[in-house]
């Protein structure tokens, strides 16, 4: 056991904390609802970043703690998938990913030249062309999209569809890890600075205590997606999962709660943070489908 | 104690049911109406119109001002009925629970000749200027500034998350007239009146919600001064009163519940992974709405309500936060342009904690008042 990066790691974090620097703040004129960035996608691919778990001294634990320090930035970019699920799958598939599940919109998927289709128990692979996809709009903060009709599916045996989900597991408790740190930063800056009854929210304990157990299960969440990224168990995946859903749907209570009433405008980022934690909440089958995964692979049920 | 409805509330309740029936639009559920939209502003006012017509706009207001002094039970199972369909009022049922009763008490005869009949005909629209950048929930700090000068008020400052204030004729205004919690006043202010500058604020809960509202030198006769100078505390306290319960929130939370389970159910996946939390959230609404109810009761009992007004509106939070978090997790389409309705839920769900009051100040109230509780050190 040693929680210390190697220094490969340490490269790697310290490289990826630098070019995310440059996008660091949301831009003042930008109101929608999903802020893409074309530009970190370029950085990303000009440096390789999408290839780092197929480098041996790297590997998913690594790409993990790249997608969760990308995730805590407020534009997005379809990264989890392409750096944690697309090295799993046996075939070599173009980035980026989409992912649809049960017919709903998905994130990503009318940019996606390869779109991870999950319908019940099955999984699939769609390559829709760019015309067969659109986009759709959405309050949530990724640009969602939907296949305008059916398009030829090619499914995945069940153990390469158990592995997909493993891995869309850990990209999901990665990616969530990065947007609750954020979240919760986002609004400890607001309590800290914002003075209500002649002193700053943040002193208040009715909201201290909360801030406080929001950052505790933000931080159980990003040990528990590393772990999954460094021993893809199953096991691990599903309670990485199930962590970061839990979290995520208290921490997108707890923040917009804190925030008031400016929690609700477009000209403060903290949605775009919440509103990808809601889309993450409900992949899946949601902390009822985690709890499954975890029933079966932790406790040996056979449901 | 008695858990049903008597036969004259049933046939109220049939009777609005029945209006809404005939006077919605077939497309309603399918449009995003928000409730600030310059589009349901617009429709706010045939609606409302039309209700007032019948008689259902201000039942329970006293003869004098176009009702039938119904009670307290008349006037909520109304608001149930209209929150449940969307609020097609939009902003109007503020004139009807409580700016147009504030102004019978507290205005003068001038004030409410002029103000009242426009409300009971259903085709005014106010909006409310409390909160602003530096004062929400310690409404006490508003700095905005009424002077005298002879026989006119000047007013100048900022108010924020002024609802519906893009389409209103007239604000419900606090502006301080002298220093201290005691030096704030209520101004009537006619929203055309020149210094008046409103902007939208773009959000996450749908068009035409909440705004900016500078004021810079507004100019209003000395008549528009509600009550005296230094009131606004008194006549808040009275307002409040009247909105005690709040909005019926429960009443849609739940029938949005109920849609979600039944979009799972077509789609056979309302199964073993969402029971629970189906059912916390249906339990939810089940007990904001008999506390809402006991404190209505207490109203039409003439008791004065005390510190359970604060639990009942607590218990609604917690209810529209379980039915959302439901949503989101097992019907997010919802927020993808598949159902418009449940949107428009969602939109209205997420600032139950925070609107009128966050939920915090009521727990702070429960604590102090109800429980006895020694307060925090200041
Ligand atoms: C949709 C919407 C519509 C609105 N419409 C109107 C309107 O028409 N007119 C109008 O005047 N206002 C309106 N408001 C504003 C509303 O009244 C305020 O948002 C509310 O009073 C809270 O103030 P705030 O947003 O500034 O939050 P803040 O007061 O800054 O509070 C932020 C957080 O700190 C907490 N907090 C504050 N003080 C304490 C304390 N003492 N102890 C513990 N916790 C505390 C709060 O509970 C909250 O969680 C609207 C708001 C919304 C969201």
């Amino acid at each position: 056991m040693d929680f210390e990066l190697t220094s490969d790691q340490e490269a790697l974090v310290s490289a990826i904390d630098k070019l995310a620097q440059g996008f660091e703040t949301k831009p003042t004129e930008f109101h929608g609802f999903a802020l893409v960035s074309p530009e970190l996608e370029h950085e990303l691919t000009e440096g390789q970043y999408f290839d780092i778990a197929q480098i041996p001294e790297l590997g998913p634990l690594a790409a993990a703690m790249a997608v969760e320090r990308l995730a805590r930035l407020p534009c997005t970019g379809e990264i989890a998938l392409s750096m944690l699920l697309r090295p799993q799958l046996r075939k070599e598939l173009p980035r980026p990913f989409g992912l649809i599940e049960n017919g709903r919109p998905g994130r990503f998927v009318a940019s996606a030249r390869t779109v991870v289709v999950i319908d019940g128990e099955t999984v699939s692979i769609a390559q829709p062309a760019a015309s067969e996809v659109e986009p759709v709009d959405s309050l949530l903060a990724y640009p969602m999209g939907r296949m305008r009709e059916a398009v030829k599916l090619t499914r995945l045996s069940d153990e390469e569809a158990a592995g997909a989900r493993k891995w869309l597991r850990i990209a999901l408790a990665a990616e969530a890890s990065g947007l609750l740190q954020a979240a919760v930063a986002s609004a400890v800056e607001h309590l800290t600075l914002r003075k209500q009854f002649g002193r700053p929210l943040g002193a208040f304990q009715a909201l201290r205590h909360r801030m406080a157990e929001c950052a505790v299960l933000a931080g159980g969440v990003r040990w528990l997606a590393l772990k999954a990224a460094g021993t893809a168990e199953e096991a691990d995946a599903a309670l990485a999962a199930l962590h970061a859903q839990e979290s995520a749907t208290r921490v997108a209570y707890e923040v917009h709660q804190m925030l008031g009433a400016m929690g609700m405008t477009l000209e403060h980022p903290l949605h775009l943070w919440t509103y990808r934690l809601k889309a993450l909440v409900a992949e899946l089958g949601g902390r009822g489908g985690q709890a499954l995964a975890v029933a079966r692979h932790c406790f040996g049920a056979s449901v | 104690m008695d858990f049903d409805w008597d036969p004259e509330q049933r046939a109220f309740r049939a009777t609005v049911r029945d209006f809404l029936a005939t006077h919605l639009p077939p497309d309603w559920e399918s449009q995003a109406h928000g409730p600030g939209s310059k589009s349901q502003s617009a429709f706010s006012k045939g609606f409302c119109g039309a209700l007032a017509r019948a008689g259902l706009l201000v039942p329970h207001w006293p003869r004098r001002w176009g009702g039938r002094e119904a009670d307290p039970w008349t006037s909520f199972i109304l608001a149930e009925e209209m929150w449940e369909a969307g609020e097609p009022r939009g902003g109007q049922y503020m004139n009807v629970n409580w700016i147009g009763p504030t102004l019978m008490r507290f205005g003068s005869e001038a004030q409410q000749e002029r103000y009242i009949p426009p409300m009971a005909r259903g085709e005014t629209i106010w909006c409310q200027g409390f909160s602003e950048p530096e004062a929400g929930s310690d409404l006490a700090s508003l700095r905005t500034r009424a002077e005298k000068h002879g026989g006119t008020y000047r007013i100048t400052g900022q108010k924020i998350w002024t609802s519906y204030a893009g389409d209103a004729d007239t604000c419900f205004l606090l502006a301080r007239t002298s220093a201290g919690k005691g030096g704030i006043s209520v101004f009537l202010v006619p929203m055309g009146t020149p210094g008046i500058i409103v902007r939208q604020i773009p959000s996450i809960i749908g068009e035409g919600d909440i705004h900016e509202v500078f004021l810079d030198e507004v100019e209003v006769a000395a008549d528009a001064l509600l009550g005296a100078e230094g009131q606004a505390w008194e006549i808040a306290r009275t307002s409040l009163s009247l909105e005690r319960v709040g909005i019926p929130r429960f009443a849609l939370a739940r029938r949005m519940l109920h849609r979600a389970v039944e979009t799972l159910k077509r789609a056979g996946r309302f199964g073993q992974g969402t029971f629970a939390q189906a059912a916390t959230a249906r339990a939810a609404c089940e007990a904001a709405r008999l506390y809402s109810y006991s404190i209505v009761d207490q109203r039409r009992h003439g008791k004065t309500t005390g510190p359970e007004a604060s639990a009942a509106r607590y218990a609604t939070v917690m209810a529209e936060r379980l039915v959302s978090e439901f949503v989101v997790e097992h019907v997010p389409e919802a927020l993808s342009g598949g159902d418009a309705m449940l949107l428009a839920h969602h939109q209205r769900a997420i600032v139950a904690g925070i609107a009128s009051g966050a939920a915090e100040i009521q727990l702070n109230l429960i604590a102090t008042d109800l429980l006895k509780l020694p307060r925090e050190p200041r």
